[in-house]
């Protein structure tokens, strides 16, 4: 590897400069990919290569396009690519919640109950040879401790119930993806004994298979909601810088006073009281509040509060880059404005947004749980969240210390927001020329 | 600079003024109000509802209801709760008060934490401690507050558990919930003082996690960045030590953004501690916001959101206004 992708490319750092209103970003990449005069940047300060920049078009041999240098430069950032890969991991499970999940999401026995049942024990040896055996589980009764009156539970012995993978439960079909109906799940025991990874909640639902469940909502409003603010500081933050005059100032105005009123009420109110079937605008559409009716709430709302930071970004960076050359000479060539300013200045803030769409996806994921966590995201009829999930370690009447697995459903929320933070980190340094090695 | 704040004030009216018609909007998204479940209590005339509709004003078209609200608010009053029939403000004072506690600790403890971490990181870049650092930071960023807070509870219960397996010790370190123990009238005030810190540490510690993350980074790319800059580098040929050079000549700029971000944090006094506050038991603004809504007590809600607002736009102007003050590179004209 020689240093040529090292080389700053006066077209691919779009955003940066024209944030900063430099003009470097108004050189345009032309010409052949002729061989052009190498400076020895190693030794070179970083203010020297923008000075070099601006000396003239430095090209690189193999012209590579800006998502190739990016990609590159991500692909060396060990963390961002785990993170990424964690994140596939994730929405891979999510997506197959259905089949990897041994129960569904609302399924639950009434008699006998398995409430509050620790995580059951998976059995790798035979007790009586003590070698390693096909896994199984032993069924589990509820007791009594005499003195402290805590549940206690007791496995029996006697009958033991392998593990069977790939098994068929007609009772509970799911769908993954919304098309491809099924019901065979990964792993299962027969009755009466159950297999509770993760243990189980108040009403003895299974908590691992609700996590699973749960990644479906936890880890899709984030990105649906970031598209949401997208789509409205894009298109308002757009025009208000494109068109400036009395309209900016309208929609500047407007963002202020979103960012005036505190996020957190903010939100709070609108999700409490929009997710009220009565209240007047659900009437005016006639919705009915099903969970995918909340769901789409949720979504909306955190939208709906998170655009504004979003609008002004991008206001600011198209007032800059409306001033560049390319933007004068597109006019100059007779090209409207809405055709400047789509497709010529929004492109041009691309790599920024991408960064800051990735940035704010765990932002939207905290938000959303913490909402559900108040009991104001998706309704808890059929969806689960990992929110919703870790209301039940606060519900009235428990006490953490006797069943610590309700607090599982938190460490994916970790693991997410971690990993899109990792990911957008990684991006934002691909983007970067200065920070390209 | 008078006429800057003039300017600067001047121009928060509007914004004020459009946030409060968004929140009365808002507002109006309530099915019925408060008296409509009162409808159904037998025991309750509907002549007494009517009057009691004409006694707060909700009778009256929604902008004559805003007009009326915006005259009281401008007067200083922020109308009458419908549940406990006390003034909005007597409602509020007392979560705000408690609200306003936890945020000092967490603020100051955030900053004992913070400042050395960020040095320490930036002066041994990549060292351990650093990525040691950064790794926490991540962490922290990630965590959603309430979790953090229900994870300290269960340990501070195991190690209950811990404490009375080895030494006897049945006792909690820190208490899990509330704001006071319940021998608390009896104490000396003294006494008082400490019991509500002891019981304050907790939450205020998982609030101020939260701002460590990120306050650590910015300080610590500061920190890189000025350490690198010529000035440094002047010092030390000067033969400045290496303590006083990183302390007095590198932290001083380096610190200035948190310096003015101390206006930022005025709306974090009464707002920030959010969903700890929940999870904790402690009394302050946002039990009483969420209480409020569930029982579309909504005078009392919008108080609240109006302080908090307030707040907010005040803090932004004080941290413009501190920036200037203690960065003489930034000049207002």
């Amino acid at each position: 590897m020689t240093d040529k992708g090292d080389l700053p490319n006066p077209a691919r750092d779009g955003a940066e400069s024209a944030a900063a209103g430099a003009p470097e970003a108004a050189a345009p990449l032309t010409g052949p990919t002729t061989a052009a005069p190498q400076t020895p940047l190693d030794s070179a300060p970083v203010d020297s290569i923008e000075f070099e920049r601006g000396a003239g078009p430095i090209l690189t041999q193999e012209g590579k396009s800006q998502g190739q240098i990016v990609w590159e430069q991500f692909r060396r950032h060990k963390a961002a690519l785990v993170g990424g890969w964690i994140l596939v991991f994730m929405y891979l499970s999510a997506i197959f919640a259905g089949f990897l999940a041994p129960y569904g999401i609302n399924e639950y026995r009434r008699s006998p109950s398995a409430a509050f049942r620790p995580p059951t024990q998976v059995h790798w040896t035979d007790p009586d040879t003590g070698r390693l055996t096909r896994p199984f589980v032993y069924d589990v009764v509820e007791a009594r401790d005499p003195i402290t009156r805590q549940r206690v539970y007791e496995e029996v012995t006697d009958v033991r119930y392998p593990i069977k993978f790939l098994v068929h439960r007609p009772s509970q079909p799911y769908k993954i993806l919304g098309l491809f109906k099924s019901d065979l799940h990964l792993f299962g025991v027969d009755d009466p004994a159950r297999v509770f990874l993760w243990g189980t909640n108040n009403l003895g639902k299974d908590l691992f298979s609700r996590v699973l469940y749960g990644g479906q909502v936890s880890l899709t409003i984030g990105i649906l909601a970031v598209w949401v603010a997208f789509f409205l500081g894009l298109l308002l933050g757009g025009i208000a810088g494109y068109y400036g005059g009395l309209v900016d100032d309208i929609i500047m105005r407007l963002v202020e006073v979103f960012a005036a009123i505190p996020g957190l009420f903010l939100l709070i109110v609108l999700a409490s009281l929009l997710r009220d079937p009565a209240n007047p605008l659900a009437k005016a559409f006639g919705l009915q509040m099903t969970s995918a009716q909340t769901f789409l709430l949720t979504v909306v709302v955190l939208g709906f509060v998170g655009w504004g930071g979003l609008a002004r970004v991008i206001r600011s960076l198209i007032l800059s880059a409306r001033e560049l050359d390319y933007a004068a000479a597109a006019k100059a060539l007779g090209a409207g404005e809405s055709r400047i300013l789509w497709r010529h200045l929004l492109p041009s803030t691309a790599s920024y947004v991408i960064v800051d769409l990735t940035l704010s996806i765990p932002g939207f994921i905290l938000a959303e749980t913490g909402l559900s966590f108040l009991g104001l995201g998706p309704s808890e009829l059929d969806t689960a969240s990992w929110g919703l999930l870790l209301r039940d370690a606060t519900a009235r009447g428990i006490s953490i210390q006797f069943v610590p697995w309700l607090l599982i459903p938190g460490i994916p929320i970790l693991f997410a927001v971690l990993c899109w933070n990792l990911l957008g980190d990684g991006l934002r340094d691909a983007f970067d020329p200065k920070k390209r090695r | 600079m008078f006429v800057y704040i003039l300017r600067r004030l001047f121009q928060l009216i509007p914004t004020f003024i459009g946030a409060t018609m968004l929140m009365f909007l808002i507002s109006q998204l309530v099915p019925g109000d408060f008296f409509k479940a009162k409808e159904l209590e037998p025991n309750v005339r509907p002549e007494t509802i009517q009057r009691m509709r004409a006694e707060f004003g909700l009778d009256k078209p929604v902008y004559v209801q805003y007009v009326n609200w915006m005259k009281n608010l401008v007067t200083g009053n922020l109308g009458q709760s419908f549940v406990s029939n006390q003034p909005v403000w007597q409602r509020i004072a007392r979560p705000m008060r408690n609200s306003m506690y936890l945020a000092i600790l967490s603020i100051i403890l955030l900053w004992l934490v913070s400042i050395p971490a960020g040095v320490y990181s930036a002066v041994r870049q990549y060292s351990f401690g650093d990525q040691a650092v950064s790794v926490v930071s991540y962490l922290g960023l990630a965590t959603p507050n309430f979790f953090l807070a229900q994870v300290i509870i269960l340990a501070l219960f195991l190690t209950r558990t811990l404490t009375k397996d080895w030494f006897g010790f049945n006792q909690l370190i820190f208490p899990v919930a509330g704001m006071t123990s319940s021998n608390y009238l009896s104490l000396s005030p003294w006494a008082q003082f400490w019991d509500v810190m002891w019981h304050m540490f907790i939450p205020s510690l998982v609030v101020a996690t939260s701002g460590m993350a990120g306050f650590t980074r910015v300080l610590r790319a500061q920190m890189i960045e000025y350490l690198g800059s010529d000035f440094i580098r002047t010092a030390r040929a000067k033969g400045v030590g290496h303590t006083k050079v990183t302390y007095k000549h590198a932290l001083r700029p380096a610190i200035i953004p948190f310096v003015a971000g101390i206006g930022n944090l005025l709306p974090s006094l009464v707002g920030g501690a959010g969903l700890v506050e929940v999870v904790m038991s402690w009394p302050g603004i946002t039990p009483t916001f969420l209480t409020a809504l569930q029982s579309q007590d909504i005078y009392v809600v919008l108080g609240l959101l109006v302080i908090t607002t307030l707040l907010l736009m005040a803090g932004n102007l004080i941290s413009d206004l501190l920036l200037a003050a203690v960065d003489p590179r930034i000049r207002y004209n």
